[in-house]
């Protein structure tokens, strides 16, 4: 009985002090990432910079052509490319995303991942915007 | 030619014992389980060939120069073997999915409890304070970790724990789904989780190995060779700049030690230590272990997605456990037999890194608490 109640204590303790020690981790972790965004945010629109038509241009299989793109507001290239890779999205044929074979490598398995996970974020974004 | 003779010459097979023979039949099933179902291959084949040449009988292997004697006390006695483990595991871990989503470091946490309910249990069963420690160890589902803790705590222990921490590792695929599955909802196994998609910087990714090393190391003292090993690897990896080190780290270095570190364990499987009531105990205390940490994982995470409103699928708290991949592709392939869809890989990664450090800093504050042995 006394071993057993040594036990006990362990337990509480064990878990406790593993659940405390993590929780501090966790907020350790949520300080390097939150200053590390902070770090990040001016830089990533650097002033002059068009980032929406960066990111149109990027886009695999899109094209920007025609005179005057340059001078589209950002808002709009933005909703442009919005509008791009939602079609896309709707053009694939069903079942576009069944798992590649593992003979085809894990570069083709990590497209798959990454592209489902980009489907899902636009779903759920869209669902909360209703 | 006289009768001594031949009986030199047939000393082999009259010194063989029925223990003998069963721990070679024992490393039978161990070289089955390795080579035609491919559970852990790479540490239960040299655990099998360990235990079948620590058991022929009059093995030179096992004398006071033997190989296995050297190998046991080269690496076991002092815990070199696991700990330099622990730098390739350190080398191979992308720890990003958990910086992206720091909270799932939480999950992480309540996957050990299965350490302590294994514990309660050994003990209510007989074993001593030190033993059940070790024996609750396999509970954190960490092979290094399990030697570490259990060479240190009850090293007698150490064949059968080894050997129980490592098949059920490899049998996570099969324990963990229908757990999963009696634990939850199919509501809630359908749950779909949007990505944060946050950039992580190299120098948070430099940094994160350094801090955690300090504050886990300040904290739990005990813990500083795991969490010390397992995040100079991982520095390695992220710093880019050693990629030599970090290439012989996950490559050369832990193909090597596993080699060692396998045949040493399997020459701890001797049949008259080995055969023991004991032993049988400790498999299914162990099997326990695993089943207890995924449902003590997967309950957290119920009470996450409830605090979360329903944004967090439980089932990522199965994930939480130090079997890295394998937990987050099980927890991956069970969300996908319920809709295809659904990707939960990523986070379920989180969950998975934040359980190869919780495991450590179980172990570390387990020995902390049982005084180090």
């Amino acid at each position: 009985m006394t071993e057993l109640w040594f036990g006990i204590q362990i337990t509480i303790y064990g878990m406790g002090l593993v659940f405390a020690l993590l929780a501090l981790l966790w907020g350790l972790l949520a300080l390097l990432v939150w200053l590390d965004g902070r770090r990040r945010a001016p830089a990533a629109t650097p002033e002059g910079a068009t980032p929406a038509l960066e990111a149109v241009t990027a886009a695999p299989g899109v094209r920007v052509r025609g005179a005057g793109v340059e001078e589209l507001a950002p808002e709009a290239l933005a909703a442009i490319a919005v509008a791009v890779v939602a079609h896309a999205s709707q053009e694939q044929p069903r079942g576009w995303q069944t798992a590649p074979a593992q003979a085809e490598g894990p570069a083709a398995v990590d497209r798959w991942v990454a592209a489902g996970r980009i489907r899902q974020t636009i779903r759920v974004v869209q669902r909360r915007r209703g | 030619m006289n009768v001594e003779f031949f009986l030199r010459l047939a000393q082999g097979p009259l010194n063989l014992t029925w223990q003998g023979l069963v721990m070679l039949a024992v490393a039978g099933l161990l070289f089955y389980l390795a080579i035609v179902r491919g559970y852990e291959p790479l540490l239960l084949l040299p655990i099998a060939a360990g235990a079948m040449l620590a058991n022929l009988p009059l093995s030179p292997m096992l004398g006071e120069e033997g190989m296995l004697t050297v190998l046991y006390r080269t690496g076991i006695e002092n815990e070199l073997f696991p700990l330099l483990i622990f730098i390739g595991i350190g080398a191979l871990t992308d720890f990003g999915p958990l910086l992206e989503n720091p909270r799932v470091v939480l999950l992480g946490a309540a996957g050990q409890f299965g350490i302590f309910a294994t514990l309660l249990l050994a003990l209510a069963l007989g074993f001593t304070p030190n033993e059940a420690a070790s024996i609750g160890i396999i509970g954190a589902i960490d092979g290094p970790t399990s030697i570490y803790v259990s060479s240190l705590l009850a090293p007698h222990l150490l064949g059968p724990i080894t050997v129980a921490a490592y098949s059920y590792m490899a049998l996570v695929p099969l324990i963990m789904p229908p757990v999963i599955r009696l634990l939850t909802s199919r509501r809630e196994r359908t749950i779909r989780m949007p990505y944060s998609q946050r950039p992580i910087s190299k120098r948070t990714r430099i940094i994160f190995p350094i801090v955690t090393t300090i504050v886990v190391g300040t904290l739990v003292p005990f813990s500083i060779p795991l969490v010390g090993s397992l995040m100079l690897g991982n520095l390695m990896r992220e710093s880019e700049v050693v990629e030599r080190l970090t290439g012989g780290a996950s490559n050369e270095l832990t193909n090597i030690v596993t080699l060692f570190l396998g045949l040493a364990i399997g020459s701890t499987m001797v049949g008259a230590d080995f055969l023991r009531l004991t032993t049988l105990m400790i498999l299914i205390l162990g099997m326990l272990a695993f089943a207890v940490d995924t449902a003590a994982g997967l309950l957290f995470g119920k009470l996450l997605s409830l605090l979360s409103r329903g944004l967090i699928n439980p089932i990522i708290g199965a994930a939480g456990i130090s079997a890295f991949p394998m937990a987050a592709r099980v927890v991956q392939r069970v969300a996908t037999e319920e809709d295809f869809e659904n990707f939960l890989l990523f986070h379920a990664m989180g969950a998975n890194a934040a359980g190869q450090i919780a495991s450590v800093v179980a172990g570390g504050v387990l020995l902390a608490l049982m005084g180090g042995g």
